[in-house]
């Protein structure tokens, strides 16, 4: 009896790491072979032919300090614009997604549904309309010049980039917020209001505290993808708004600077991690972190 | 394009994406690049640099020909939107091969990036015959990758223009068969600029601010005002190419260049978002048949030539269907289907005939069929050695990626 019980107590114990091996394999593989080779590269100095260089590994800094000297600009402005995507992103989300939540009844479905619409159409196709909609000639972009609200043009503007990316990844937000929201027992912001507290109380006090994991889950999934995001700048960007993505595609592909992308990548990666956590901490939910 | 009734999203992609107009459109660029970002060459280098040729399959041997028929599977890559319907099919009908057509290539120097290191381990990349622009075929072959098209199998080789054929960067075109000539030139809507556009200053008139672009190709976007500031792309230096990208900096910098572009400036152009666009010849007479406003030049100071050129790498399956392919593009006949869709300017020589049987227009376009003068103000790049071209690269990515 006894042999019994502690033999499926072990396969019991057994059967979480059991359940976790495939999805660990698979990040070991493709994040964690990568992302060492990766930091291998950023701290390699290239020689011999020019084509197929031989990246040696020799612990070179100087590697970071170059990325970072040649293109601050560009990592301050891919951190400026990813957040401004995300406070747009969650201004614009929050609302509809709390109608979704309390306020649409049987529509609850359809406006989901509506959500996860525009996603389709692949992306690029999404973005590349953008440019239909907003032609410098088109009739959007001269009603709003008539109305004195843009300088003649819409496209290639810090605007239409943040813009691009609001809307690439606004679902990415609604989503995580509906979650949240959904879960909110009706109960409690009744009896908010029964101790008389106003509509805009009970959101502060009740609402908006309970759904924060959402706007913590949503802000990280608007928030990584577009400090890194590099087709918005590509498409609807002018000279003027180059995020880092697209210096480190270009140093990839063109000038196939294989170390200064990698140590560009990294420092990418470092910022969003210090930027994350501190986010995280500020809001102080320790549902998700 | 070679099987109609079947459904291949990748094309269905490329042409939402270039919408018609033009060929080596971006498009589809996220996805490899995105593996790229995240594996990096080094990983890929690791998975296997040792084992030379240990995966890899065998060329064809580029010597002894055993005179047998081309028979069998050819796959292809080449630009989008930079072949006639029908041609695919019938020659596949004259040789009794099967073709597996592919518009996949977009970019050189990313096509570069994603194919060195197979094939510097003589592994196979899906494609028999690739069509790359002259420079990066020059490159191929000084690093041993290309296979000898031989001599007797592709007898219409002698339809070349004597010019190409003859050219010192492949006398003889051993390696690289030229496929399209174009000229890099200057387009702009007259409707737009409300005047002539003749020069590389004009570029710079604060009355197109914003609304210019030009080409991220280094040679394509750096020749013609190389040629504005006197000096030669023919002969060029880091100096002059330095010179070239600094005034470029300097006009980024005040914001009259409004993007850097493959071909996709087309679709601006057409918009309206643009006015004046580095451009190809090709594209512009395309775009010309729905917008009569726009117009192409070459500067007055000198444009460029591109040639693009097929090449059989040595990693090719079936080098005999390849050299079958280019035997049956240079057959006049065939060759001016292809020019009448592409609308770039013939390889082979004496094409006029031809070219009338299908639209007398064809012949009568200079952008077609340029006049003398306008070839005499035509340059075109030599071959670089690697130090040269990657310093060139570098230094115009510096300011047209940041």
């Amino acid at each position: 009896m006894a042999g019994v019980a502690s033999s499926s107590r072990q396969r019991s114990r057994i059967a979480p790491y059991l359940m976790i091996l495939p999805g660990l394999a698979y990040l070991a593989i493709f994040f964690v072979v990568p992302f060492i080779s990766l930091f291998r590269t950023s701290l390699s100095t290239m020689g011999g032919s020019v084509y197929l260089p031989k990246l040696t590994f020799a612990w070179d800094f100087g590697n970071y300090g170059q990325a970072f000297t040649l293109y601050h600009e560009q990592i301050v402005r891919s951190l400026v614009y990813a957040l401004a995507a995300t406070v747009i992103s969650l201004l614009l989300s929050y609302p509809l997604a709390y109608v979704i939540a309390f306020k649409s009844g049987r529509y609850k479905n359809l406006l989901l549904g509506l959500v996860v619409l525009p996603f389709f159409v692949t992306f690029l196709v999404r973005t590349l309309a953008w440019k239909t909609i907003f032609a410098d000639d088109g009739f959007f972009v001269r009603l709003l010049d008539t109305l004195g609200l843009v300088d003649g043009r819409l496209l290639s503007t810090p605007w239409a980039v943040i813009g691009g990316l609001v809307y690439n990844s606004m679902t990415f937000m609604i989503l995580p917020l509906y979650v949240s929201l959904e879960k909110i027992d009706p109960r409690l912001i009744e009896a908010s209001k029964d101790l008389y507290s106003s509509a805009f109380r009970a959101f502060r006090k009740v609402i908006l505290p309970l759904s924060l994991p959402g706007v913590i889950a949503g802000s990280m999934l608007v928030f990584i993808p577009a400090v890194g995001d590099f087709i918005n700048a590509d498409y609807l960007g002018s000279t003027q708004t180059t995020m880092i993505g697209n210096v480190i595609q270009k140093q990839f592909l063109v000038v196939k600077d294989y170390p200064a992308a990698a140590a560009l990548s990294f420092v990418l990666m470092a910022m969003i991690l210090v930027g994350v956590l501190s986010y995280a901490r500020a809001l102080g939910t320790e549902d998700l972190v | 394009m070679a099987s109609n009734d079947e459904f291949d999203p990748q094309l269905l992609a490329a042409r939402l994406g270039a919408n018609r107009t033009s060929r080596r459109r971006f498009l589809g660029r996220g996805g490899a690049a995105a593996a790229a970002l995240v594996l990096g060459p080094s990983f890929l280098a690791a998975c296997g640099s040792k084992d030379s040729g240990g995966g890899g399959t065998t060329a064809t041997a580029t010597t002894a020909d055993d005179g047998a028929k081309a028979s069998g599977h050819l796959r292809i890559s080449n630009w989008p939107l930079y072949m006639a319907d029908g041609f695919v099919a019938g020659f596949q009908t004259a040789s009794g091969l099967t073709v597996d057509y592919k518009e996949d290539f977009n970019d050189n120097e990313e096509w570069f990036a994603k194919n060195k290191e197979p094939l510097s381990r003589k592994q196979d990349i899906g494609a028999d015959l690739v069509v790359p622009t002259q420079f990066m075929a020059l490159r191929l072959k000084q690093l041993g990758w290309l296979n000898e098209i031989s001599e007797t199998r592709v007898a219409n080789r002698k339809n070349l223009r004597p010019d190409l054929l003859n050219d010192a960067s492949d006398p003889g075109r051993k390696y690289t068969a030229p496929y399209m000539t174009g000229m890099v030139g200057l387009a702009y809507n007259k409707a737009a600029t409300n005047r002539p556009i003749t020069k590389i200053d004009d570029l710079w008139d604060p009355a197109f601010k914003g609304k210019v672009s030009l080409l991220s190709d280094t040679q394509d976007g750096l020749g013609m005002i190389m040629s504005s500031q006197g000096n030669s792309p023919e002969q060029p230096t880091l100096e002059t190419v330095q010179k070239a990208v600094d005034l470029i900096k300097e006009q980024k910098d005040k914001g009259q260049i409004r993007r850097f572009t493959g071909n996709d400036y087309a679709d601006d152009l057409a918009a309206g978002n643009i006015v004046v666009a580095q451009a190809y010849s090709g594209d512009i007479v395309q775009l010309q048949a729905d917008n009569p406003d726009l117009d192409f030049i070459i500067p007055e100071s000198g444009g460029d030539w591109f040639i693009d050129t097929q090449v059989i790498p040595y990693t090719t399956q079936n080098q005999h269907a390849a050299e079958a392919w280019i035997d049956y593009v240079y057959d006049r006949p065939n060759y001016a289907k292809l020019v009448a869709f592409t609308q770039y300017v013939p390889v082979l020589s004496d094409m006029t005939e031809e070219l009338d049987k299908i639209d007398k227009k064809l012949a009568a376009n200079p952008l077609i069929n340029p006049t003398d003068a306008m070839k005499a103000n035509l340059k075109t790049w030599p071959a670089l050695s690697d130090e040269d071209t990657q310093a060139f690269n570098a230094a115009y990515a510096a300011v047209t990626g940041s």
